[in-house]
């Protein structure tokens, strides 16, 4: 039993403010705050300070800023590391076409990077040091993506190394050509990346060319 | 919990249904970013929210709003449309919250919950001039007690759900929770 004159203590108080006194407690706490004017005030300044707070919570913060300009760097971390879905219809019979369509994706992605790396103007106000910075943050992103890629490529080259035996000359030939021309690709675009680190055209035929050789192999495995 | 799914949401000049949002989150699950675009930009303030209350900070926020958006993109999957969308998000917003606290924590050991209590204005010395706002007030607790305040007061989780989702000891959270509350009350001058 609580005697009127020994208040309640502050877990008491707190949870007959907020409805989570333990239904042991709760009659004898309810009849102290019956007689107790001092208790029975502090409850309800809790009970109406959380009110408030509900309320004022309800709607989003105040001065809650623009949030469109996060979700091209969000889409760009989605892109860094998807993997293009492979057509549902199952394996081709013939790799060819597919090859085609890689080596033409990469003669445009070569001809796109030269044109990337025209087209994309300095900005000479930019402190050297400021570019600095931005360029290592950026190139660390880039080099972050492209060991994901790598790897999974790695993994892909390893099967298809051991399916190489029973595969037709021709076929390993065409594998082989648009690997290379693939390669050359990538390697010239990491190149362009390290000169101009900030150029997201660059960054995204990377990442074109990474999906290309991996969904090149794939392919290549499946047939 | 008591994230209920917005009812419609505007984007651009258009007005997109609950439904229209759905649809999209099935079209997301299926590998369509452009679906993805449409379920961040439904849900990205209230995400930012939750991440600006948590943290007290613009900059984190916002990064944390990165963070839970690609999270959920990589766990699209396991999201099982018999819950609310809005609610899987919500307390997978919470999670890669609580992950970044308990970082932060790990690399500012120097940080203890009694010397944070220390900076917090409780006096009526210390009371602000002008009556400020929840989450500048917020912004001013420990961290630790500003998570469970927010879990408890404004998420609606148990206290036995906070010490789960924290690694604190249920008591320990009900402790920091009346504390919080009473120095928020104390800023906020209630």
């Amino acid at each position: 039993m609580i005697e009127p004159m020994t208040h309640l203590t502050e877990d008491e108080r707190q949870a007959a403010a907020d409805g989570t006194l333990p239904a042991d407690r709760r009659a004898l706490v309810d009849a102290h705050l019956a007689a107790c004017d001092e208790c029975a005030a502090d409850v309800a300044r809790i009970a109406e300070f959380m009110k408030r707070t509900r309320e004022s919570t309800a709607s989003a913060p105040a001065g809650a800023p623009s949030l469109d300009e996060l979700w091209s760097p969000i889409r760009a971390r989605i892109e860094a590391t998807k993997v293009v879905a492979l057509d549902t219809a199952g394996p081709s019979t013939s790799t060819r076409p597919f090859l085609w369509l890689v080596a033409a994706g990469v003669a445009a992605a070569l001809v796109l990077t030269t044109f990337a790396l025209r087209a994309r103007p300095r900005d000479s106000q930019t402190s050297v040091a400021t570019q600095v910075e931005a360029d290592s943050t950026m190139l660390r992103a880039v080099a972050d993506s492209t060991r994901a890629y790598e790897a999974e490529a790695q993994i892909l080259l390893d099967r298809l190394e051991i399916q190489r035996a029973t595969m037709r000359p021709e076929a390993k030939a065409a594998i082989d050509r648009n690997l290379r021309t693939v390669d050359v690709a990538i390697a010239e675009l990491k190149d362009a990346i390290a000169r101009d680190p900030r150029n997201p055209a660059l960054r995204q035929l990377l990442a074109t060319s990474y999906r290309q050789k991996v969904e090149l192999l794939k392919r290549a495995n499946a047939g | 919990m008591n994230a209920g799914a917005p009812g419609s949401v505007r984007i651009g000049t258009a007005e997109l249904s609950s439904a229209a949002i759905a649809d999209a989150v099935r079209r997301a699950r299926q590998g369509d970013v452009d679906a993805f675009e449409i379920v961040y930009r439904a849900h990205a303030a209230r995400i930012y929210a939750l991440c600006r209350r948590m943290t007290g900070d613009d900059l984190q926020a916002r990064d944390l709003v990165q963070d839970v958006f690609v999270r959920a993109w990589e766990r699209l999957t396991t999201f099982r449309e018999q819950s609310a969308f809005s609610t899987w998000l919500h307390r997978l917003g919470v999670n890669v919250v609580l992950e970044h606290l308990r970082s932060r924590k790990r690399e500012d050991s120097r940080h203890t919950d009694a010397n944070e209590w220390l900076a917090v204005p409780g006096s009526p010395a210390a009371r602000l001039d002008t009556r400020m706002d929840l989450d500048k007030a917020l912004a001013r607790l420990p961290a630790g007690a500003r998570t469970v305040f927010l879990l408890h007061d404004i998420e609606g989780y148990s206290h036995d759900e906070i010490a789960q989702m924290t690694g604190i000891a249920p008591g320990t959270a009900r402790a920091q929770l009346w504390r919080a509350r009473r120095a928020l009350m104390g800023m906020l001058d209630a």
